[in-house]
């Protein structure tokens, strides 16, 4: 329950307000029926004392005459007034002569006390007064008064104050309930924008002002403040910035130098001013060879052991060196490193010392680095440049000029001017007559970066000789990448250039010569082709006209006149025999107009035998064949060459009835067939012209064109393979040819031969 | 379907630039008794003006059969055989080929005209003879259908 203290200021403005004018109300309510009371007994006092000595001058008579009637008749009157509770009139000596009693209560009339008194007591008023008659006292009155009016009053006075209390309670609640808002509501509102500005710490806000009393003076005072703290605020802001900035400025400076320290090419050691080592960077470490801990806080001379390359002798360290002199020292070539792991390691090595402007030496920076991959370089160059010197091709410089700059033996050789003529001089010397134009060409070239290679030109020698040059050139670079000159290798190609231009020339014969022939082939091919087709017409006339004459003439001619007939008709015949096989033969040289397919060369051999059907059965002939492959190639050439070998096999057999074999061997990736007969065999010297067409080595005793081998060796070629004769006379021949590997050569294997057609003897 | 002479004969015409050939057919014919009356071009451009009844051949007349050797100098013989299958009033007409080209190409050209007979021109007397009788037997077809 929150304590008064705690409760809003409104709540606390209307219970002061209440308690204030409660309190006022209560304590004025109080005085006025504290005092009425006071008052009232006082009146009450007189006036009962008024009434007492009416009574006892009343009743002096009464008493004086001793006639109680008459005095009880005057206390009687009293009834009138509704609080006395009695009255008595007492002698003088005492006794009661008359006495009064208000209704319902029995007044015991008490001897009187001192007269001419009023008594309070708790209850009532006791009032006695002497009854004087001439100046003496004849008796006492008494009179008792309840004090019962006092507490009705006191009650209808203490009910007023209250009812007052509470109505103005009411109004009193009312009007500072409005009043209180214009104490109250700045207040509240200062409050709330100090609770947004403690919240916010936005020293921008300012609290509403409603009034010039008090509460304005502290809204101006709070809204000063606030704005003293806001510029206050803003001021310290921008100082904090800055020196962040500051701050990370520095920050950002020391990382980079650190970083820079750290990453720079060359190793970096620091030392304090007892030659202690405060830093070392990544290279440095590498090639100390020793781990990133460790070195720190390290004499430098522990670590840093350096050696004369030549004397081996101790070198003194130039951080001493630097210490001792206070001067930048750099050391003198040829030192050597020995590394922690005894490695050792040509370098450069520098000392300075490090030191604020005109203070003192803090300390010494070392740097050094690695010259192995230098002192490589220079034994290459040394190398490179002994071979320059020693190489038989001309290697030049030049600038971009075309000045030489430099010129090897090689050159003076080649081109008959000496280095010394040269170098200084323009490279147009050596240019031959209509080459002048390329030199500038080829700085150009050189100039855009370009490189030319093997370029073949002329140049012209000291003596005026021109010779042909083969011309490799680079463009040479400075440290900084830019183009300065070029480097040439030339080779005298003067001996192969002629001996080239010699072989393009037999080339350029060769292919001539070749295709005159082939282009005559052609021409033979087509003029073959044409001969074969059109006499076949003039020849068919021949033939059925010379037929006609028989049929029609023929029985009016003697024998001779049938006899050169017959010769007519016999010599057409052979005629249109050669002229069809001139045909099949040239029309092998034809492209083909079909693709070429899966042949199964078994099935060639069944159709080849059919077709010699007659001849085999005549002359009892047996064939025996191997299984044979399938050959991706054209039927109609495979049947003719298969035809044209058993045909002459049987042909130009011996005595015996011929038997021939057909067999088939794998021979370097391809097929060797081979078809042996037991026939006359054939002289050696003839083994090659019995494939030329219409070449025969028997008259007519057996028939034949002449073209068959002819046909079978065009075909044979035609699908990339030779054909050839083993042969001993009288011992009959095989005919041997090879074509591409079968397409599928299941089944091909020569051993498992069997008879795939056999003719038994009759 | 084709017009008959009055007197009862045949009309063939025979395209053909060797005589030789001509005269051969003749006795073919006469061999064969073939009852007609023959009708010779020698040449090409003849034969296409005719199939095309232009110029002296504007009045030609289909014939019962046509015999046409395709082989003719400056003239492709399927367009010849062309030209008389594009005109209407030859398009039904029998034709047979005779030929002495034995290319297969050519052949199979030919058939897609729907020809009759292909004759091979025969190398004998004898395989002549039976031209006639070709002939004989496709002028009676034709008849019969007529």
């Amino acid at each position: 329950m929150p304590t008064f203290r705690d409760l809003p200021i409104k709540q606390k403005l209307v219970t002061i307000i209440m308690v204030t004018t409660g309190t006022a109300l209560l304590l004025s309510g109080i005085s006025i029926v504290g005092l009425d009371s006071i008052l009232f007994r006082g009146y009450l006092a007189r006036d009962i004392s008024t009434l007492a000595r009416v009574v006892a001058d009343n009743s002096t008579a009464a008493l004086s005459f001793e006639d109680p009637a008459s005095a009880s008749e005057s206390l009687a009157a009293l009834r009138a007034r509704t609080h006395i509770v009695s009255a008595c009139i007492y002698r003088a000596d005492g006794t009661v002569l008359a006495r009064y009693a208000r209704a319902g209560s029995v007044p015991p009339c008490a001897p009187p006390g001192i007269p001419n008194e009023i008594r309070f007591t708790r209850q009532d008023l006791t009032a006695t007064r002497p009854i004087v008659l001439n100046g003496r006292r004849i008796g006492t009155l008494a009179l008792v008064y309840d004090l019962g009016e006092i507490g009705e009053r006191r009650n209808l006075y203490g009910g007023m104050v209250l009812a007052i209390l509470f109505a103005s309670a009411i109004i009193v609640f009312f009007i500072s309930s409005r009043l209180r808002a214009t104490i109250a509501t700045p207040i509240s509102q200062l409050a709330s924008a100090t609770v947004a500005v403690s919240r916010t710490r936005d020293y921008g806000i300012r609290a509403r002002k409603f009034s010039n009393d008090e509460l304005g003076l502290l809204v101006d005072a709070f809204n000063e403040m606030l704005a003293g703290i806001q510029f206050r605020d803003a001021e310290m802001r921008s100082v904090l910035l800055s020196r962040e900035d500051a701050l990370k400025e520095a920050q950002s400076a020391r990382d980079s130098l650190e970083t820079t320290l750290a990453s720079i090419g060359d190793a970096v050691i620091s030392t304090d001013i007892e030659g202690r080592i405060t830093f070392a960077n990544r290279v440095a470490l590498a090639l100390l060879r020793w781990p990133e801990t460790g070195v720190k806080g390290k004499n430098l001379d522990d670590v840093f052991n350096i050696i004369n390359e030549h004397s081996r002798a101790p070198v003194e360290s130039p951080v001493a060196k630097v210490l001792r002199e206070g001067d930048i020292v750099t050391m003198a070539n040829h030192t050597i490193l020995i590394a922690r792991d005894g490695t050792e390691i040509p370098i450069d090595d520098s000392g300075a010392p490090i030191r604020r402007e005109g203070g003192p030496t803090q300390g010494t920076v070392l740097v050094f680095r690695d010259v192995t991959a230098r002192r490589r370089a220079d034994e290459t160059s040394r190398l490179l440049a002994s071979i320059v010197q020693s190489s038989g091709d001309a290697i030049i410089a030049k600038g971009l000029d075309g000045i030489v700059t430099s010129w090897n033996p090689g050159a003076e050789i080649m081109f008959g001017y000496t280095s010394k003529e040269m170098i200084g001089r323009p490279i147009s010397l050596i240019a031959a007559p209509g080459h002048e134009e390329e030199m500038p060409r080829i700085l150009d070239r050189i100039r855009s970066g370009g490189r030319i290679d093997n370029f073949e030109t002329i140049r012209r020698t000291k003596a005026g000789r021109l010779i042909n040059v083969a011309l490799t050139i680079s463009p040479l670079y400075d440290a900084l990448g830019r183009v300065v000159g070029a480097s040439k290798i030339a080779r005298d190609i003067t001996g192969q250039v002629q001996t080239a231009a010699h072989l393009a020339q037999l080339n350029a014969d060769l292919r001539q010569s070749n295709d005159d022939l082939a282009r005559s082939n052609e021409d033979l091919e087509r003029f073959a082709f044409v001969a074969s087709h059109d006499l076949q017409e003039p020849l068919r006339m021949i033939t059925v006209y010379s037929q006609l004459l028989v049929k029609t003439y023929g029985s009016g001619l003697d024998d001779q006149g049938e006899v050169f007939l017959d010769n007519i008709v016999g010599g057409t015949q052979r005629m249109r025999d050669l002229l069809a096989d001139l045909l099949a033969y040239t029309e092998l040289g034809a492209r083909p107009g079909q693709p070429a397919e899966a042949v199964d060369l078994n099935t060639v051999l069944q159709k080849v035998l059919e077709n010699l059907k007659v001849s085999i059965a005549d002359s009892h002939a047996v064939v025996m064949a191997s299984a044979l492959p399938t050959l991706e190639a054209h039927e109609a050439h495979l049947i003719p060459l298969f035809q044209n070998l058993i045909g002459n096999a049987i042909k130009y057999r011996g005595t015996a009835p011929p038997r021939i074999h057909v067999s088939v061997a794998e021979a370097d990736g391809h097929l060797r067939f081979a078809v042996a007969d037991n026939g006359i065999g054939i002289e050696p010297e003839y083994s090659e012209k019995i494939f030329v067409p219409f070449k025969r080595l028997h008259g007519k005793g057996i028939p034949g064109t002449g073209i068959g081998l002819a046909i079978c060796e065009r075909v044979v070629e035609r699908y990339g393979g030779r054909i050839w004769v083993e042969s001993e006379p009288g011992h009959g021949s095989t005919f041997l040819f090879t074509l591409p590997r079968a397409v599928n050569s299941q089944g091909c294997a020569p051993e498992s031969a069997h008879i795939s057609a056999v003719k038994e003897e009759a | 379907m084709t017009a008959q002479a009055g007197n009862g004969r045949a009309h063939v015409l025979v395209v053909e630039d060797n005589p030789a050939d001509v005269e051969l057919l003749r006795y073919a014919l006469s061999s064969a008794e073939v009852q007609c009356d023959l009708m010779v071009i020698d040449n090409g451009g003849d034969a296409l003006a005719f199939f095309q009844q232009r110029g002296k051949y504007s009045g030609s007349e289909p014939p019962d059969l046509a015999i046409l050797d395709l082989n003719l100098p400056r003239y492709d013989g399927i367009e010849i055989l062309g030209a008389m299958r594009a005109n209407r009033a030859f398009a039904g007409v029998p034709v047979a080929v005779l030929s002495s080209s034995p290319s297969p190409r050519d052949r199979a050209k030919i058939e897609a005209f729907h020809i009759g007979r292909y004759i091979m021109k025969p190398p004998n007397l004898e395989e002549y003879l039976r031209i006639g009788l070709i002939v004989k037997e496709l002028l009676e077809g034709g008849r019969s259908v007529s």
